[in-house]
């Protein structure tokens, strides 16, 4: 099985190698891409809480927009918490300022029974709407996402996902 | 060329192509159902009181405590596509300076309507029934099961709402603390329709294609001066919602 590999001409293997990286170069783009198009540093999150049920379950996939920076009441938003990098996707119950002042926002999880005050950092009473919030929700395909939680929860699963695809890429030699 | 694991790349393939173009159908099939939304809103009752944003807080601030009577038709805007209705009403006033600083805006009320093909999940709206309804019979068999409420009244379709003097959810203040005595604010109902799969679609109020905006739903008012100790206790009550998550925001 491995012989076959002896017998590759250096030339044969540099094109596969180049392929592979033409592959993933490509993913990239395209994620840096929309990236640039939505203005959102994340343009495509995975739900990973239930404080959305039942409109999000864990493991949703959503798109986000981040150019609209009147953000109005009722509008599903993703933010980082200041100092960590968890983001929360919830809905935004309050709004204050925008046009000339800095528009300040009070998100709540819609089956959280309180807002997101306890959330926010120490002595941080409401968001930033440019500086905390990753981008607002337009889109929403239900359970794709799981398998990026799978991933996360089971670290294996990620060792045992790479060897296979490694494996098929040099058992393959087309 | 033909061995079992090209067959199964195949197939795995064409299926998330055939998946996702389902899905984009779907998403786009939902401008076709048109919608005639209509609702009537009205105030029914503002106080103003002196509260605390939460019991251990040091901050006295106004808290305004909104009553309304809320009339909607809202059954068009369920489409096979529909997963829930997100319902939530707004009391809006100008801000500080309405030239260049827009209105701020706050939720009272709010109430997640599934559509009757959504599975059945505790975080959802129980529509109030009218206090002289027929008691239900028990079962004979003696292990009742406990009747749900509906998130519409009986004998309608999701989307009928019909409140009378309903209570907020919400007490709402400003972000600088006082909210007594505020001129030109507007009670406005909106919604957020939540798709199967596809985008998420807010209130229109004009109309688009085969979707007519919204008639109705708003109602304006004064945010009256700041009362004292002559309001009960019983007056500034707040309406409980299905959350599961009390306590600590998970």
């Amino acid at each position: 099985m491995f012989g076959s590999l002896a017998t590759l001409q250096p030339r044969q293997l540099a094109a596969q190698v180049l392929n592979f990286a033409l592959v993933l170069s490509t993913a990239f783009m395209l994620w840096k891409g929309l990236s640039v198009f939505t203005d959102s540093s994340s343009p495509i999150v995975v739900v990973l809480s239930g404080s959305m049920e039942p409109a999000f379950q864990r493991g949703d996939l959503l798109f986000l927009w981040n150019r609209g920076q009147e953000t109005q009441v009722g509008e599903v938003v993703v933010y980082n918490v200041r100092g960590k990098d968890i983001p929360i996707v919830h809905r935004v119950i309050r709004r204050f300022g925008g046009g000339s002042a800095p528009l300040q926002l009070l998100t709540k999880g819609d089956n959280n029974a309180a807002d997101d005050t306890e959330l926010y950092a120490r002595g941080q009473s409401y968001l930033d709407r440019s500086q905390d919030i990753v981008g607002s929700v337009v889109g929403y395909v239900p359970f794709v996402g799981y398998v990026t939680i799978l991933l996360s929860e089971y670290p294996w699963l990620k060792t045992a996902m790479l060897i296979f695809m490694a494996l098929t890429v040099v058992l393959q030699r087309e | 060329m033909h061995n079992t694991l090209t067959r199964v790349q195949n197939v795995f393939g064409f299926f998330t192509s055939v998946a996702f173009a389902v899905a984009a159908a779907i998403a786009m099939s939902v401008l076709l159902s048109p919608q005639t939304p209509s609702a009537s809103l009205e105030l029914r009752n503002v106080q103003v009181v002196k509260g605390r944003p939460h019991y251990y807080s040091t901050k006295r601030e106004e808290y305004a405590h909104v009553k309304f009577d809320l009339d909607a038709d809202l059954t068009s805007l369920f489409s096979w596509n529909t997963k829930q209705l997100f319902l939530y009403i707004t009391a809006s006033y100008p801000s500080s300076d309405p030239t260049i600083i827009p209105p701020s805006e706050a939720v009272i009320w709010d109430a997640i309507i599934p559509s009757d093909y959504a599975p059945l999940h505790p975080n959802t709206y129980i529509h109030p029934t009218s206090k002289t309804a027929p008691k239900p019979k028990k079962s004979a068999k003696g292990k009742g099961k406990k009747e749900v409420g509906k998130p519409y009244p009986a004998g309608a379709s999701p989307g009928i709402v019909r409140l009378d003097n309903q209570k907020p959810k919400y007490q709402i203040t400003d972000v600088s603390g006082k909210i007594a005595e505020r001129e030109n604010a507007t009670l406005t109902l909106h919604w957020n329709v939540q798709p199967w799969v596809g985008a998420l679609v807010w209130t229109n109020t004009k109309t688009v294609g085969r979707w007519q905006g919204l008639q109705g739903g708003e109602a304006k008012f004064a945010f009256p001066p700041l009362k004292g100790t002559e309001v009960k206790k019983d007056d500034l009550k707040t309406e409980t919602g299905g959350e599961r998550n009390r306590g600590s925001p998970a």
